[in-house]
């Protein structure tokens, strides 16, 4: 296996990972947002179906200060609502979808990274 | 070039001279040198073949499922059309190898969007054209149904159809640009179409195109999955190592699709802080979501392809690992 193909298999693994999280997510705690009047309406926008997991994942994954400066913005309508969301999961709830959220986001984008040193030319 | 002349039914010699001009002697089928009357659905070439291109290309077209496709589909939207339309098609799958791996990013979506549309008019002129040939009372209905849903194709993929129509060369305009002209090829009593094939390949991408074109609208992931799965299956066929092809098809796409998903929402979060920052306005806002989805589109077509160029080698350490090799 060359340097590049060992490399490359860490972020797949994560992504691996990230992917089987991403199942486990949904179906425990965003399915019961779903079916939840009061949060319904507060999951952001769903580009594709299965997007608000996405969303809701990142609403528990990053920091108060962030989600809370995106809020107030024009963009509101795209994320999942902080608040609301804060006060309908669990402490296990918010673990699994920061762990879910950080794995897809670091394995996500280091393949991103490697895909482009591999176009620039940096391993031949 | 070849001229290929479709029927929708069997017209005698007198029949075809009148119609399109074309005298029997010219025509030749694959199964026989010198017809008498055409047959429907049947495929035949129009002059001399010097080149043999002619003959290769009837023979891909021969087989009964794809003429008789290929001629509802000539006669609904006009033989240039039909030629042209079928290299966008290849070229829309040769991208989305990549795009789909991102099945979840805007950009794709949106793709999918627009071959859906186009899906919705076609099948509103294919209903029209059916109404208009048995004089039903419902032609007028149907006629307004197939402007309605070209007009919510041009209102909502303008950007798009202008890429698709660039490409397109027929004179009169087709029926992505015009919806008089696509009722008007519909509605005509005409039940012979000629189709122009210069190569192999277009007579090639003319039998994908028949064959996937009602499948259009279930999202354009199906058809990246089915070549997925058609390289799994040619391995196996082969006496390949089939298990092999899976695991690099599979892993592949699932790896395009999760880092196209984390380019599109760190994007996302970071044009949301952007706006906040600095003054940008709405236009701003478009060039920034465009250039997510660029962004997201190319990761994952570039994830996509170093991970089909590297999982094998994972594969082959795995199972020296386990022990199975």
């Amino acid at each position: 296996m060359s340097l590049f193909a060992q490399l490359l298999a860490i972020p797949a693994a994560l992504g691996f990972i990230a992917c089987i999280l991403y199942v486990l997510f949904g179906q425990t705690t965003v399915r019961k947002l779903r079916k939840n009047p009061e949060t319904k309406g507060a999951l952001g926008l769903e580009y594709v179906s299965g997007w608000d997991i996405v969303n809701v994942a990142q609403a528990l994954a990053l920091p108060k200060s962030w989600s809370e400066k995106l809020e107030h913005g024009k963009l509101s309508f795209l994320y999942a609502n902080v608040s609301v969301i804060h006060s309908h999961t669990t402490k296990i709830d918010r673990f699994l979808g920061a762990l879910f959220y950080w794995l897809l986001m670091v394995s996500g984008l280091s393949l991103a990274l490697l895909a482009l040193l591999d176009a620039l030319g940096i391993f031949d | 070039m070849s001229e290929i002349l479709l029927c929708n039914q069997s017209l005698n010699s007198q029949a075809l001279q009148r119609q399109c001009g074309i005298n029997t002697d010219q025509l030749s089928a694959l199964s026989c040198e010198a017809p008498t009357m055409t047959a429907a659905n049947t495929p035949y070439l129009i002059g001399d073949d010097p080149s043999g291109i002619g003959r290769g290309a009837l023979g891909q077209l021969a087989p009964a499922h794809v003429a008789r496709g290929l001629t509802n589909l000539s006669l609904s939207f006009g033989g240039d059309n039909v030629v042209a339309l079928a290299e966008i098609n290849a070229k829309l799958k040769e991208y989305n190898i990549g795009l789909m791996g991102a099945s979840t990013s805007v950009y794709a979506h949106r793709i999918g969007g627009f071959a859906g549309s186009v899906k919705d008019y076609q099948a509103a002129l294919m209903e029209y054209r059916q109404a208009a040939r048995s004089g039903s009372p419902l032609k007028i209905a149907k006629k307004q149904q197939a402007h309605a849903a070209f007009r919510k194709m041009q209102s909502q993929f303008r950007n798009e159809l202008d890429v698709v129509n660039s490409q397109v060369r027929a004179r009169r305009g087709t029926p992505l640009t015009s919806a008089e002209r696509a009722t008007n090829i519909a509605r005509s009593s005409r039940n012979a179409a000629k189709l122009n094939v210069t190569s192999q390949v277009q007579a090639n991408n003319l039998v994908k195109f028949s064959q996937h074109a009602k499948f259009l609208g279930n999202g354009l992931a199906v058809i990246d999955f089915g070549g997925r799965v058609g390289s799994i299956h040619n391995s196996f066929q082969a006496g390949g190592n089939w298990e092999r092809e899976l695991f690099i098809e599979s892993s592949s796409f699932a790896l395009g699709a999760v880092a196209g998903t984390a380019a599109v929402n760190a994007g996302g979060a970071a044009l949301g802080l952007l706006v906040i920052a600095t003054p940008v306005g709405w236009v701003g806002l478009i060039i920034g979501g465009v250039a997510v989805a660029g962004v997201a589109a190319a990761t994952s077509i570039g994830v996509n392809n170093i991970v089909k160029e590297n999982s094998g080698s994972w594969y082959d350490s795995i199972m020296k690992a386990m022990g199975v090799l």
